[in-house]
């Protein structure tokens, strides 16, 4: 979705810029989920509907116009040092050091010069850039760094030449330097010209080149392609490295917020009773639906919660029964979003069918929500975990009745997101305990708070049956699937797109059916509960690969072929078939499929096309004391041009970890309108002795990336799970998390 | 009351019920050691009483005074000339590239290197069964496993 063909040029009229240092900021264009595409109006009918449902769930919409603000920002300084400023948030995918790769690279940069910030909105960089999700950091930004890079070092060369009055040509980079090379011949003439001493000699402007300067090819890449280390770590690892939770002021005191006892529950009345009273209570903060202390200690700001007077109105007392007959498949209705060929009149034969079920998950990241708000007159800074801080700075700015200009928000590490850090925000509750106490607060959620309160990956389910003919060939496949919110979710979310869609498209990703079965219909039923639900790793592709995937294996089965070459025989067409052949046979080849498992044991697979990756996954199972137990693992991902492979490899094993927790262990519910589960006691996550060993095999399929590596292979695990238990059991497993019979 | 956190001596005014994890966090500022459930499960908060692993979300500060506390900041050491060394764990998970996110890395690093301190030669299941009681959201486990394999190795080398 990058647009690369409006780039646009911007020379830096910033304050306070040491003539000592070199900058330039360039816009670009960068791709973004395309609400901009929804200017039809609102009475599109069906055809209308099943095209944009299309674009979106194939992500082929159109990018939103370019952004004034830069991608990336260089800092280079006399010393040679070359600070780089990254418009993503680092949290644990590696996208600081992959993006530092790319720009490195193409700048020609010495790795150990390189130093690497988080870009926030003091550089100018656009907070709607920095939201950091769907797994597109990269794609997004790829090919606009390199342009800008390509650029500034175009510039430092020419810069260098004119103070070396040499001819450009002949200066040749060697990592932040560059040397001449000799007057027809080769040899390179000692010493070398740091780019910090072509920035520190510089006289007057610099000029912008007018045309794009030449990218570097595949293969004069020094970075790109190579498993860096991680430029993260050395700050994990010593525990210096600042995350929201650990955001620190001086004077700075704690606060607690008071939650209801009911999903949607608001509040009507409050009164501070005897909190303010209480040892170590600051101030008790209490204004329309809002309630909060803050105290010298976490500790002393909870109790005196307790002590506050407050009335709750509304709300739902849904048990878990409701909620799962209202994530149902009605006997009619839904909206068609894929329409090949005609199910209908090819739905005879022998018919397969089967459905299956995803419950609610707790994101479970082991960073609870948490925010420092410093308020400074009418403006207030903001230091947190989010993937948004354009959503953070909204969120603050309507909570304090100020213009979003007054809000700075400051993006720290984040322990943890899966999608849970945007949306439903600390921010706004410790800005306004900041400004009711007259100091500096931060807020940490307990865990306690984030299981109940944090919204959950919606509950879905997905119904599929298809048509074999006597040759056992497929003839008509219909989905049917009905899924909890995720965008249309009215606190967090788009709920006009819904409107115009019939769809929520974050829910419908990944159930279009890809396979080149000749008939395919899919529909979808929008189901919202009263809890609050949305973006959890993968959105919909989670429970539609699931299911989708599954039913690829029972389908197989019932035409009595090898479910690798079931798939290598539908595999789609065109060019996404053939990557799609490249990841089973690189899959198959690693895991052995073709041969014989360990006695007691069976093996599973799944495949997927999402977020422009190609993925698929092999897993080998045993059942153990009635207890579902994988051993290994096998993974191969193609999404194009790969940055950093282990770092790749990374995102895979994590994702399959996730997964695999998802698979065997985790079902959140609701008793009463309310979570029932409040701690990991209540809600355990996979632990490392039940992880099996897992390769990953990274296939670098073009020049360039085309797709994302954080989210697609999620899905492909209770897929790949449940088809390893049906060859070993004959026992079919549709419903997360599983249980055997 | 006074705590000895990484050879260093505070004077802390704390309720001695206080949990020591928000004492070691929020009074004195090190804010390496994570808080992830406040019920001893996740493991994030694990730190060293006298060279034991604890969870110190539900360890009052009463029980650590008097006794050596260490926190993940105080595991690398400074050789002679001042330069920070790093611990053999925590080079082993950088040479892994273990972390992802790395808010349960402290507690993981920490529940290491006490357990290495009393196993230094591990086999792979008693790795399994020291490192099982820390989660780890982002799905590091299998590098968890080869990363303290590997601070074996490391500590081995440095001892040889």
């Amino acid at each position: 979705m990058t647009d690369k063909t409006t780039n646009e040029k911007q020379k830096s009229t910033r304050k306070g810029v040491s003539r000592r240092r070199f900058l330039l900021i360039l816009g670009g264009g960068v791709g973004a989920l395309a609400v901009g595409a929804v200017a039809a109006g609102p009475t599109l009918v069906r055809e209308g509907r099943l095209a944009m449902n299309t674009l979106f769930l194939t992500g082929d919409a159109p990018g939103t116009a370019p952004p004034k603000a830069p991608f990336v920002w260089f800092q280079i300084d006399a010393d040679n040092t070359a600070h780089l400023y990254i418009p993503k948030i680092e949290m644990g995918q590696g996208i600081h050091t992959a993006l530092a790769q790319v720009a490195a690279d193409e700048l020609d940069l010495a790795w150990e010069t390189v130093r690497v910030h988080q870009g926030d909105a003091e550089r100018g960089f656009d907070p709607a850039l920095i939201f950091t999700f769907g797994s597109t950091s990269v794609t997004a930004l790829y090919q606009p760094i390199r342009e800008v890079a390509a650029a500034l070092r175009e510039m430092l060369r020419s810069e260098a030449a004119a103070q070396l009055n040499v001819a450009a040509e002949r200066l040749v980079p060697v990592g932040s330097a560059f040397m001449v090379r000799e007057e027809g011949g080769d040899n390179l003439l000692e010493p070398p010209i740091t780019y910090g001493q072509v920035v520190a000699a510089k006289q007057g402007e610099w000029k912008t080149p007018e045309t794009t300067s030449r990218l570097k090819t595949s293969a004069e890449f020094r970075y790109i392609g190579r498993s860096i280390e991680r430029v993260d770590l050395r700050d994990k690892v010593t525990g210096r490295a600042v995350y929201g939770f650990d955001a620190r002021v001086d004077g700075m005191k704690y606060g607690a917020v008071a939650r209801p006892p009911r999903y949607g529950a608001t509040l009507k009345r409050a009164a501070a009773g005897t909190a303010g009273s209480l040892p170590g209570v600051i101030a008790v903060v209490i204004r329309d639906g809002f309630a909060g202390v803050v105290a010298e200690t976490r500790a002393k700001a909870h109790a005196a919660l307790a002590a506050l007077e407050l009335e709750w109105e509304g709300g739902t007392n849904i048990s878990q029964a409701e909620i799962e007959a209202m994530v149902s498949i009605p006997a009619q209705g839904g909206t068609l979003i894929q329409r090949v060929g005609d199910v209908e009149a090819n739905g005879g034969g022998t018919r397969v069918e089967a459905a299956y079920r995803v419950p609610m998950a707790s994101h479970a990241q082991l960073e609870p929500q948490a925010a420092l708000a410093e308020v400074d007159g009418d403006s207030v800074t903001i230091t947190t975990s989010t993937q948004s801080p354009e959503i953070t700075r909204d969120r603050v700015a309507a909570a304090l009745g100020i213009d979003a200009a007054k809000v700075r928000v400051v993006p720290a590490y984040i322990g943890g997101a899966f999608g849970r850090k945007t949306g439903i925000d600390v921010g706004a509750e410790a800005a306004i305990l900041a400004k009711g106490a007259g100091v500096p607060v931060h807020v940490g959620w307990t865990r306690e708070e984030d299981m109940m309160y944090g919204y959950k990956r919606p509950p879905a389910v997905n119904s599929l049956w298809a048509s074999l003919d006597a040759d056992g060939r497929v003839t008509a496949i219909h989905h049917e699937l009905a899924s909890a919110d995720i965008l249309l979710n009215p606190d967090i979310g788009a709920p006009i797109l819904g409107r115009i869609l019939g769809t929520d498209p974050l829910a419908a990703g990944g159930s279009l059916i890809l396979y080149d079965f000749p008939n395919r219909r899919v529909v979808y039923h929008h189901t919202p509960i009263p809890v609050p639900t949305a973006y959890w790793r993968g959105l919909g592709s989670f429970p539609n690969t699931f299911a989708i995937e599954t039913f690829m294996d029972e389908l197989a089965a019932a035409a009595g072929t090898d479910p690798l070459d079931f798939r290598l025989r539908y595999k789609p067409e065109g060019a996404l078939g053939d990557r799609f052949e490249r990841v089973l046979n690189a899959v198959a080849e690693a895991s052995g499929w073709r041969r014989t498992p360990t006695d007691g044991r069976a093996r599973g697979l799944a495949a997927i096309y999402d977020r422009g990756t190609v993925c698929a996954l092999v897993v080998e199972a045993s059942v153990e004391n009635g207890q579902i137990r994988v051993h290994r693992a096998w993974c191969a991902v193609d999404p194009g041009l790969v940055i950093n492979p282990d770092g790749a490899a990374n995102q895979v094993q994590g994702s399959i970890i996730m997964g695999l927790s998802s698979t065997l262990k985790e079902r959140f519910t609701v008793e009463n309108g309310m979570a029932a589960a409040q701690n990991f006691n209540a809600y355990p996550l996979l632990t490392l002795a039940e992880a099996p060993t897992i390769e990953v095999i990274a296939i670098n399929s073009g020049d360039e990336p085309v797709g994302g590596l954080g989210e697609p292979v999620v899905g492909l695990v209770p897929a790949a799970v449940s088809s390893a238990i049906f060859a070993l059991t004959g026992e079919r497993l549709r419903e997360l998390p599983f249980t055997l019979a | 009351m006074q705590l000895t956190i990484n050879n260093q001596d505070y004077e802390v005014a704390a309720d001695p019920d206080d949990m020591l994890l928000w004492v070691i966090r929020d009074t004195l500022g090190l804010t390496g050691t994570k808080y992830g459930c406040g019920a001893g499960i996740c493991g994030s908060c694990t730190i060293h009483l006298d060279g034991e692993a604890v969870r110190s979300c539900i360890t009052k500060v009463s029980a650590a005074e008097g006794v050596a506390i260490t926190t993940i900041e105080g595991l690398a050491m400074l050789s002679d000339d001042g330069e920070e060394v790093l611990h053999p764990v925590q080079q082993a998970f950088v040479e892994t590239q273990t972390p992802q996110c790395s808010w349960c890395m402290s507690g993981q690093m920490m529940t290491a290197a006490a357990f290495l301190a009393s196993n230094p030669q591990p086999t792979d299941e008693e790795i399994d069964a020291a490192m099982n009681n820390n989660y780890c959201r982002c799905g590091c486990y299998a590098r968890i496993r080869t990363a303290v394999a590997r601070a074996a190795e490391i500590a081995q080398e440095g001892a040889a």
